[in-house]
């Protein structure tokens, strides 16, 4: 979009960057979260990552950011290894925690500012632009020198974006942003995904299980389900699935009669 | 992230007082020398025995310290003591060190003398003169052994002459068979009551040495008397052996004397360890010469004797010579 | 996710032979050498952000005013009765043998050489190092450290680097005021002490006389290696923190009871050392 050279320093004058998974597996100790994982993200994409809870779509993506060191297989971020820390340094790469994972000890604009004054991104004068615009796009000027403590879920959602834009990111990763707000919060949150990804062009990674976020936002969904990948395609093969496990993830049946329960149990 | 201003001031005034504790304590303890200890120079000195000394005892300059012992060790047949001297502290190739040791919780140092003027200096490394100081310890210690044997002896000689519950003493026998040797007899009984009164006297010196300044001179006539104490008694002992030698000669005339063979071993023994004891307390004079001589030892004279207050209190009612063995007993 | 410490060796690859030979180890003897281990690489990471120091000044100010400013009174409390009951304690035993003019030399080189960094160190465990521990191990749990690292701020460089800073710059100057305060207790009890009874004056001259500035020195050396290792053990124990909220007060609780064996067990060793 053109118009993000005008709200520069927000969008990336680095391009989007694409990614790579190739065979991506991890265990802890006998435990194996992730099987064989492969897949790519083009540059600029919406890529959603469904799956049920423990399914291994949080250590996927802290594998992309270097988080987690791979067990085996390898995933790329731009070309760049993404278990290498210098990858951090070449591609700015943002993760929006399920739980913020804002700074306690900090206000909302101390957790803003710390990226630009660690890397030494102009004085203080270009931050506090560099940040109220961040708080400005996601409306949380009032919230600027609140502390975390005092923030609701949805607030703290938005604030741990917010942060995140600060660092212009190349890519931005979500770890469940939807959860645990309420209908309406969730599909603002939605909406600023879909706007960011709109205006900057950010190649935009979001686990969830929001059926409806993936189905309005996604280029292309992956469901991982067991530490494999059992879909992927773009949202529209969601509506008619082929595989039986992928249709009962999407709609699952509430059948009182014979509840699934009992079926783990024999 | 910014800080509050009175926080830095006061981090900033907390750091700068404690560096300037840090500094006053430097400046007391080490006396603002410039970075610790002065190194000095060091200085051998070989001894016999280095006694109760340990690497860092003073070392002292006619009271003054200069430094300090380095390390102790053993070189051969000698034992060695590496001083180290303050830089700006030298030291005439003259002088010479003594260990001295001081109080009863066996501190010592090593005195070293001033030496004379027209010495040159010692150089570092260099080797110092040193002399053997005189051990009070060994000192009393003879005293002491000494006073035993004489008491032994004088006990001994006493049963021979006096008896005991038993049987007649030999004095009486001698007393009765023998009036033509009552001159004799009466003279040497004299000057055994003689001793006792010098060495009486003595024993009011030592009680003196505890509180008078004057001990010095006190002393020194002390053992002037216990010298006279000295000849005296081989005075007698000679006049013991004339006895002897008529009571031999007279042997038809002693005939009680004949009938009681132990009571003549018995006066043979007694005078031969008296004997011993008046030829160990001539040679004696020489140690007690030395303990006359060093200032230092008769301040250590005067610690040593602190301790054996409670011996002297008891000697009123003792003997004069059994006291010395109470103040022997007591010391070690 | 269970990572289970032993099974971290031999999770990558084959396992060498010195892996193997580490899983055979019973687990307290491993854990040690785990803790260890990754206490000195976290010094060493924290020693390549030196550079960068400059730059954390505000955080450095903030932790010294917490380690040093805030610690000063409990400090100076605790060395004033320490140096007091010294003096009353070796009064009272050389009443008799007559070693109370000693009484000067005896507390000033105690506090100066032993209990004066002692106490300043057990102090900064329990008042500082749990603190640490605490922050720590919270910030990781609530995911804090790993949003540093994506945002390439290596947490060793803003929250291990100033604290260590911080504690070495402070230390010498809690420990010199334990050993001054500690040194007045024990002027005070000599002189009010009935069978003590030494005036001041000739209490600091014995000091003086059997003290030299080298054993004050002494002391704020020991300081330093205790404040570096409480505040290293508390960041690498606060770090290493896993699993939820409970964790934070089981790290609290290593991070102190580790810092205080340490402490003592260095003690050891680094007087035999300067000895």
């Amino acid at each position: 979009m053109s118009a993000a050279h005008s709200t520069s320093p927000l969008p990336g004058a680095a391009p989007a960057v694409g990614i790579t998974v190739e065979g991506l597996s991890k265990r802890f100790g006998a435990f194996e979260v992730l099987r064989g994982v492969s897949f790519t993200v083009q540059p600029g994409e919406i890529f959603v990552l469904m799956g049920p809870s423990g399914s291994g779509k949080s250590v996927l993506l802290k594998h992309l950011v270097g988080l987690e060191r791979p067990s085996s297989g390898r995933t790329t971020v731009a070309g760049l290894d993404g278990a290498d820390p210098a990858t951090r340094e070449r591609v700015r790469m943002a993760l929006v925690f399920q739980a913020g994972a804002l700074f306690n000890s900090l206000s909302v604009y101390d957790n803003l500012a710390l990226y630009p004054r660690e890397h030494r991104l102009g004085n203080e004068a270009a931050i506090r632009d560099r940040v109220m615009r961040a708080l400005q796009i996601l409306s949380l000027e009032n919230a600027v020198q609140k502390f975390p403590a005092e923030l609701s879920g949805g607030m703290k959602k938005r604030v741990a974006i917010a942060r995140a834009l600060v660092m212009e990111p190349q890519l931005l990763l979500y770890d469940e942003p939807t959860s645990e707000l309420d209908p309406v919060m969730s599909a603002t949150i939605t909406e600023i995904i879909a706007t960011l990804r709109q205006r900057y062009q950010v190649t935009s990674i979001v686990v969830s299980h929001d059926r409806d976020l993936a189905l309005a936002i996604a280029d292309r969904v992956g469901i991982l389900m067991g530490g494999e990948l059992i879909f992927l395609g773009p949202p529209a093969d969601l509506r008619n699935p082929t595989d039986p496990r992928v249709a009962d993830f999407l709609n699952p049946r509430i059948d009182l009669e014979h509840p699934r329960f009992k079926h783990l149990e024999t | 992230m910014t800080n509050n201003p009175q926080q830095t001031a006061r981090v900033g005034l907390f750091f700068l007082l404690g560096m300037a504790l840090i500094w006053v304590t430097f400046e007391t303890l080490s006396g603002g020398k410039l970075w610790f200890k002065d190194k000095g120079y060091t200085l051998v000195a070989g001894f016999d025995s280095l006694k109760e000394l340990k690497a860092g005892d003073d070392v002292r300059m006619a009271g003054v310290k200069i430094g300090d012992v380095a390390l102790t060790r053993l070189a051969g047949r000698r034992a060695e003591a590496v001083l180290r001297i303050d830089s700006d502290k030298r030291i005439k190739a003259d002088a010479t060190a003594t260990i001295v040791t001081q109080g009863l919780i066996g501190t010592g140092y090593v005195s070293i003398d001033l030496g004379t003027d027209a010495a040159p200096f010692l150089p570092a490394g260099g080797e110092i003169r040193t002399a053997t100081s005189a051990d009070l310890n060994s000192v009393m210690a003879q005293l002491g052994d000494l006073g035993r044997k004489l008491e032994g002896a004088l006990g001994g000689l006493g049963t021979s002459l006096n008896g005991d519950s038993r049987q007649p003493g030999l004095l009486q026998k001698v007393d009765a068979i023998l009036a033509e040797n009552r001159e004799n007899l009466s003279r040497t009984t004299a000057n055994l009551q003689q001793i006792t009164d010098k060495v009486n006297r003595g024993e009011g010196t030592l009680g003196r040495l505890l509180n008078d300044a004057r001990l010095h001179d006190e002393l020194l006539a002390g053992v002037a008397e216990l010298k006279q104490g000295a000849t005296q008694a081989r005075g007698f002992l000679t006049n013991a052996e004339e006895l002897v030698a008529e009571v031999k000669r007279g042997r038809g005339t002693l005939g009680a004397l004949v009938y009681d063979q132990k009571a003549a071993d018995d006066l043979k023994a007694s005078l031969a360890s008296l004997r011993e004891v008046s030829e160990q307390l001539a040679q004696g004079r020489g140690t007690l010469g030395q303990l006359l001589k060093d200032d230092s030892l008769v301040r250590e004279t005067r610690a040593l004797l602190k301790k054996a207050d409670r011996a002297i209190d008891n000697l009123d009612d003792t003997g004069p010579i059994t006291a010395v063995g109470v103040v022997a007993n007591g010391l070690f | 996710m269970p990572n289970t410490l032993s099974a971290s060796p031999a999770s990558r690859g084959t396992p060498s032979v010195t892996d193997r030979l580490l899983t055979w180890l019973p687990t307290p003897v491993f854990q040690v050498l785990h803790g260890t281990g990754s206490t000195l690489l976290l010094l060493g990471r924290t020693l390549r952000h030196v550079p960068s120091l400059p730059r954390q000044f505000g955080r450095f100010i903030e932790q010294c005013h917490l380690i040093g400013y805030t610690t000063m009174p409990i400090v100076g409390i605790l060395s004033f009765f320490i140096g007091s009951v010294l003096a009353l304690q070796s009064g009272h035993a050389g009443e008799n043998v007559g070693y109370k003019q000693f009484i000067g030399a005896l507390v000033g080189l105690t506090m100066a050489r032993e209990l004066g960094p002692v106490m300043a160190a057990v102090l900064l465990a329990g008042r500082v190092g749990s603190a640490i521990a605490a922050e720590l191990a919270s910030m990781k749990v609530y995911q804090e450290v790993d949003a540093l690292e994506t945002m390439n701020i290596p947490p060793e460089r803003m929250l291990v680097l100033p604290r260590l800073a911080a504690v070495l710059t402070m230390m010498p100057v809690l420990t010199i005021m334990a050993d001054l305060v500690g040194w007045f207790g024990g002027a005070i009890v000599s002189k009010y002490t009935h069978f003590i009874s030494i005036e001041p004056a000739s209490y600091f001259a014995n000091l003086r006389q059997y003290m030299d500035f080298s054993d004050v020195l002494n002391g704020l050396i020991k300081a330093e290696i205790f404040g570096l290792t409480v505040v290293l053990v508390c960041c690498n124990i606060g770090l290493n923190t896993r699993g939820g909220p409970r964790e934070i007060g089981a790290s609290v609780t290593r991070a102190v009871v580790t810092s205080l064996i340490l402490i003592l067990v260095l003690d050891f060793f680094v007087t035999k050392a300067l000895m």
